[in-house]
């Protein structure tokens, strides 16, 4: 057999190997998004519920629940794309925070079994969607690092693979919406 | 739970009396296995003397007289030792487990059933012989746990149809409720790959594992740099070995200066640490009031019982209640 042939050969293998791994990267982002949509699903399913039970007490928090309840609709209508979805969780999260913290200045509210359930049933939900975030920036960054490195950088450039963004971790935008509320 | 100095404390003032006894009836143990070990090999040296002649001399006849040597040696060894091992069992380690918790069960002669051991997966072949002993069982804080000192074998046989054991794990087993509920499995092991041949090929290796499920990288450098994580759950591996976990996980491993191997399956944490030999026996040719020999005692213990309160798994999730 010709040498030309075996390079050829050889170059055609290396090329296969090269389009399935990105192709496999790309699938295990998706497939990992799908789990986070199902845990964020879970915590919006819970919004309504919980809107219900605090804003009795709620007088003056009446404007962070009317934001919750549009961003729940927000999130809920169909065709929104990852990037979107992404963005909203943070705002969701923030938001949902802002809730449990004032819950605290309203002693009634802290001692009602509904409201408590539904405090429990959110922490669960939120180490869940944690845990769901690390996995998919995970297959993001191995994702976006495909697509960047050498060799595999020019095959994602020909197949047109764009760099996909991370979950930001919401830990200080929580305490930040506090602090503020507390002085005012 | 007591501390490991207040254990100590207890071990050297409770116990001392029967320390004592004990010390002084090992001494007299020690002399005996002393003369009986001369004898005996003496003895061997004899029958090893009438039977070789040139044409006997041969390796597999070596071999055979090597392996009856320390083979009726060690019967002999553990029969001498027999009522001084369990009195040791019964006066020294159950009082120290029972002064952690007075709850736990002991029984110095059983072992953890090897249907725990299978379904851990945290050892890929599966064991032909177990043996173990010292089985301690208790319900911790509001947490169920058991462990025991395991030997698991695995059966060879080499070309000339001989059988040989090797070993596929020895040390202690632990198996714990967990206080997250999950359903896939997460094995996590130490991690030979990445330390022996780097992080890159490493990490390429671990990646075609096929006797494990994929591969978990975690998010935390120092855990992965000790560690490697398998799931059949990417998300479900990162809801349970939390941030907190990884670092109560590494510390333990720090404290137990021993191979560490972990898995969650079932409901169950299950914790293998590969001490390579049999733990809680009573030293024999070492004084039992050496602080060194006390305190392994008593540090294994502690670590053992001490996971529920070390990992939290008494913090269970308001829906494990």
């Amino acid at each position: 057999m010709p040498t030309s042939l075996i390079i050829l050969a050889v170059i055609v293998i290396v090329l296969i190997l090269m389009y399935n791994s990105l192709v496999s990267k790309k699938n295990q982002v998706e497939n990992i998004f799908a789990g986070v949509d199902a845990v964020l699903k879970k915590r919006y399913d819970l919004i309504p519920n919980l809107v219900a039970s605090v804003s009795k007490y709620m007088e003056h928090e009446k404007s962070l629940l009317t934001e919750v309840t549009k961003l729940r609709a927000e999130a809920n209508k169909p065709n929104i794309s990852e990037h979107e979805k992404i963005a909203l969780d943070a705002k969701v999260t923030s938001a949902l925070g802002s809730i449990m913290i004032a819950v605290e200045n309203y002693p009634d509210l802290k001692a009602n079994e509904n409201v408590m359930h539904l405090q429990h049933s959110l922490n669960e939900v939120e180490e869940q969607i944690s845990a769901a975030r690390r996995a998919y920036n995970q297959s993001v960054t191995d994702y976006n690092n495909a697509i960047e490195m050498i060799p595999t950088n020019f095959m994602a450039t020909a197949m047109n693979y764009q760099r996909k963004e991370v979950f930001e971790i919401p830990q200080t935008q929580r305490e930040n919406v506090n602090v503020k509320e507390l002085f005012n | 739970m007591k501390s490991t100095s207040e254990l100590t404390d207890f071990y050297y003032k409770n116990l001392y009396p029967t320390l004592k006894k004990l010390d002084d009836e090992r001494k007299h143990l020690r002399y005996r296995i002393i003369v009986i070990g001369v004898l005996y090999t003496l003895l061997f040296f004899l029958l090893f003397l009438a039977f070789s002649s040139p044409n006997t001399l041969s390796g597999d006849f070596l071999a055979f007289f090597a392996f009856a040597y320390f083979g009726l040696g060690t019967f002999i060894y553990k029969f001498l030792i027999k009522d001084y091992t369990k009195e040791f069992k019964n006066k020294i380690i159950e009082p120290l487990i029972h002064a952690i918790d007075e709850k736990l069960t002991y029984a110095s002669e059983m072992y953890l059933p090897q249907h725990y051991f299978n379904k851990s997966e945290l050892f890929t072949s599966s064991p032909d012989r177990m043996s173990g002993n010292d089985y301690v069982k208790g319900y911790i804080d509001g947490v169920n746990i058991e462990f025991s000192d395991l030997h698991a074998e695995k059966k060879h046989k080499d070309s000339k149809g001989r059988e040989n054991w090797s070993t596929i794990f020895r040390g202690l087993f632990i198996v714990s409720e967990f206080n997250k509920t999950f359903h896939g499995k997460t094995v996590v092991i130490p991690d030979t790959a990445q330390n022996t041949f780097g992080s890159l090929i490493g990490n390429w290796l671990q990646s075609k594992n096929l006797s494990r499920d994929e591969l978990v990288k975690m998010d935390d450098v120092e855990f992965e740099k000790e560690f490697v994580v398998y799931s059949n759950d990417q998300i479900e591996a990162r809801y349970i070995l939390s941030h907190s976990l990884m670092k109560r996980l590494l510390t333990f491993k720090q404290k137990s200066k021993h191979p560490v191997y972990i898995s969650f399956i079932g409901e169950s944490i299950h914790m293998a640490i590969y001490y390579d030999k049999d733990l809680f026996e009573p030293s024999v040719f070492h004084s039992l009031l050496d602080y060194k020999i006390a305190m392994e005692y008593v540090k294994t213990l502690h670590l053992a019982i001490g996971i529920v309160d070390e990992l939290k798994l008494n913090q269970k999730l308001w829906s494990k209640r």
